[in-house]
């Protein structure tokens, strides 16, 4: 068969997936268009770490329900819970539906809520055209969920995105969380995506999140995707004029992993945090690109990642601060630290500056290393048992970042998630 | 009564540079029970910080000759955190840093290393010893919350060290300079946290270079190290003419064969 004929019949059948969907024609051409032009796009670049022989792109675009009961999350008061393609329920208070915000499936929310999906959906945080992986994520999209904070409302509780996996079936997670923050807002989310059922599947789960004017976004997430899982997880963030964007990401899915976090200061005075830690174990390979870029004038950028590796394990995290021409007084600080665990362990640390403006402050640090001797010794000295020593040693390295998460809940479940990761890897 | 015992100890370290083993300690013979302070002084150089870091099992020194036993049974082979839980403690010279862990995490972590696994302290009992031993040494609770010698000055990290041996009380303290760049008050709050460590179940080894020290822990024994050896042992009294006729003076009046640091 020539590639014509596949790309023909690829088409057709995305397209007769999405009529059968009820799915609007511009939701459809956008998936159309993405599939066009997928063959023509570079994979994302992440760089010293090698993802060539990864099948990241499975074709095919169905529906099907998961069994409701497979979702086994405690009730929050504002909350979203997906198995699946399926979601669960969603607890949204009477009082912020009266505000106007809105947290649905993003399906139900390209039905009710056409006009403000189009205008934001792979259009200003990042677009279909940006690599391969995002136009298939926008030609195979199956899932999702839709946030819109209309102008100055300010949420004070945590918006819950429970996202699970269903492994039972045999179909790709592609996933699109769509956060819309409109000016003088303030609103947090925690994400938690995890996987059930045993079956090996891809996970492609982006995130958009669109900051508009003088809003405050902060992103916590718990990332847990299961070992029979490879996923390709993008996170973007646009923000406005002197809007910020806060993100905490833990990263501790299981299986094989690409991360890809890049966040556009672009109105004047927008500032980004991003904060990641990892842990990799087994034979597992995870590679993560954390980018800002100053677009606008006087723009503050800030990653800090620390990750462990464990076994036989490889983790790359590469920082990118990316100073366009033009970002006047704007500061880029990054810090990328590794520890490894084993002898077996791959690590880098690599940080990127790309800056084509003078009038800026950057800097970076960057270090792969064991831990400290000294340090075990002196706990140990007091009776510490090795393994105990280590692992203060190592919650200790990560603490940096931990302390940062604000969302107490996300904080302790993830500490949870490491001393587990680390009882087991060793 | 506990009783530390070290016997003929020879002790080398690999130098890094031409990988060559260095012999640093050329026969210890000292005895220790609970009960007893004894202090140890010598020039610099000599070998009294490898003597107690070797008996705490720092991996670096390795054994070549000798034994060290603590109630009758043999140590050397044992790892640094065995020796600990077994009584042994050392205030360090130089106390490592750890960031990310508080004072107060680690602490419980050692006080609990030392109990069974279904007695471990509870945090009521835990902040009761903490808070009791915090106004023995005029230490800030805050102190606690800080991430472990993390930016503690000099004199901070000493207390620490001391507040540590409050909590873990062990039956023997290797006690390193416990009183180098310390100011006067914080000399006498820290021999304070020591002197409330004495009486029967506990025994300690204070190295210092000070006779000042030994006027706030008066030491039952005085040992004199030179040359990777203890050359001299006496009464408190013998730190007080140390003081006066210095190492030299001591040396020619004992007439020892050994060169020290600041003389050309
Ligand atoms: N880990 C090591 N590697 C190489 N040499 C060492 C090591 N530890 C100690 N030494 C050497 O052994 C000798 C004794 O050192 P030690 O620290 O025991 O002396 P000290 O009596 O405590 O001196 P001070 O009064 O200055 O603290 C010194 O020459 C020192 O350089
Ligand atoms: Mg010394």
């Amino acid at each position: 068969m020539d590639t014509m004929q596949t790309q023909t019949q690829a088409a057709t059948a995305v397209q007769a997936a999405a009529q059968q969907h009820n799915e609007p024609s511009w939701l459809i051409n956008k998936r159309l268009a993405a599939l066009d032009q997928m063959a023509d796009l570079p994979m994302p670049l992440v760089q010293r770490f090698n993802y060539r022989d990864w099948e990241l792109m499975p074709g095919n675009l169905q529906w099907a329900d998961s069994k409701r009961d497979l979702a086994q999350v405690a009730d929050g008061p504002v909350q979203i819970v997906q198995v699946g393609q399926t979601t669960v329920r969603v607890n949204l208070p009477e009082k912020l539906q009266e505000q106007g915000v809105v947290l649905t499936d993003f399906f139900t929310a390209v039905k009710d809520y056409p006009d403000l999906v189009q205008e934001a959906f792979m259009t200003k945080a990042m677009k279909s055209n940006e690599n391969r992986l995002a136009s298939y994520h926008t030609a195979y999209l199956n899932a999702g969920v839709f946030l819109y904070v209309p102008n100055n409302v300010v949420i004070s509780e945590p918006i819950d995105i429970q996202l699970i996996q269903d492994n039972t079936l045999d179909q790709p997670l592609n996933s699109h969380v769509l956060v819309v923050a409109g000016r003088n807002t303030e609103v947090s989310v925690s994400q938690h995506l995890t996987t059930v059922g045993e079956n090996a599947n891809l996970a492609n789960c982006l995130m958009e999140v669109i900051a508009d004017e003088n809003s405050h976004v902060t992103v916590a997430t718990l990332d847990e995707l299961g070992r029979k899982t490879m996923a390709y997880v993008e996170r973007r963030a646009y923000a406005a004029d002197n809007a910020s964007v806060n993100w905490a990401v833990g990263f501790m899915n299981e299986g094989n992993t690409i991360g890809n976090f890049d966040t556009e200061l672009n109105g004047v005075g927008s500032r980004a945090d991003a904060k990641v830690i990892a842990i990799t174990d087994h034979d597992q390979r995870m590679g993560v690109n954390t980018k800002i870029t100053n677009r606008g004038k006087h723009t503050n950028g800030n990653i800090l990642q620390r990750g462990v590796i464990l076994e036989d394990s490889e983790l790359v995290y590469n920082g990118i601060g990316d100073i366009i021409h033009g970002a006047a007084g704007s500061e880029a600080e990054q810090e990328n630290r590794l520890l490894m665990m084993s002898s077996n362990a791959h690590g880098n640390a690599n940080p990127i500056l790309l800056i084509d403006e003078n009038d800026v402050m950057a800097g970076h640090a960057a270090s792969v290393g064991q831990v400290d001797e000294q340090q075990l010794y002196y706990l140990m000295s007091r009776g510490i048992r090795r393994e105990t020593a280590e692992r203060l040693v190592i919650r200790g390295f990560l603490g940096a970042v931990l302390s940062a998460i604000p969302a107490k809940a996300v904080r302790s479940q993830l500490v949870d998630i490491i001393e587990r990761k680390l009882e087991n890897g060793r | 009564m506990a009783t530390l015992e070290i016997k003929d100890l020879h002790v080398e370290v690999t130098d890094e540079e031409n990988q060559t083993a260095k012999e640093i300690l050329k026969g210890v013979n000292l005895t220790m029970k609970t009960g007893e302070i004894h202090a140890i002084m010598g020039p610099n150089g000599t070998g009294k910080s490898t003597l107690s870091q070797t008996i705490m099992g720092q991996p670096s020194y390795h054994v070549t000759q000798g034994d060290i036993l603590l109630n009758g049974e043999s140590i050397v082979d044992m790892p640094v955190d065995e020796r600990a839980r077994k009584g042994l403690f050392l205030g360090m010279q130089y106390p490592a840093e750890i960031q990310g862990v508080t004072n107060a995490e680690f602490l419980r972590a050692a006080v609990n290393a030392r109990r069974a696994k279904d007695d471990q302290i509870s945090v009521m009992d835990f902040l009761k010893m903490l808070d009791k031993n915090l106004a023995i040494l005029d230490m800030s609770e805050a102190m606690t919350e800080r991430y472990l010698n993390e930016g503690f000055s000099g004199g901070e990290k000493k207390r620490n060290e001391i507040l540590q041996l409050l909590m873990i009380q062990p039956s023997f303290a290797l006690l390193d300079e416990i009183d180098s760049g310390l100011d006067i008050d914080a000399l006498k709050v820290v021999s304070k946290g020591v002197n409330a460590m004495r009486g029967d179940n506990f025994g300690s080894m204070i190295i210092t270079h000070y006779q000042r020290l030994l006027n706030y822990i008066v030491p039952d024994v005085v040992h004199i190290m030179m040359g990777g050896r203890i050359v001299k042992t006496g009464d408190a009294s013998l730190a007080k003419r140390l003081e006066k006729e210095g190492y030299a003076g001591l040396r020619d009046d004992l007439d020892i064969d050994v060169a020290l640091v600041d003389e050309n």
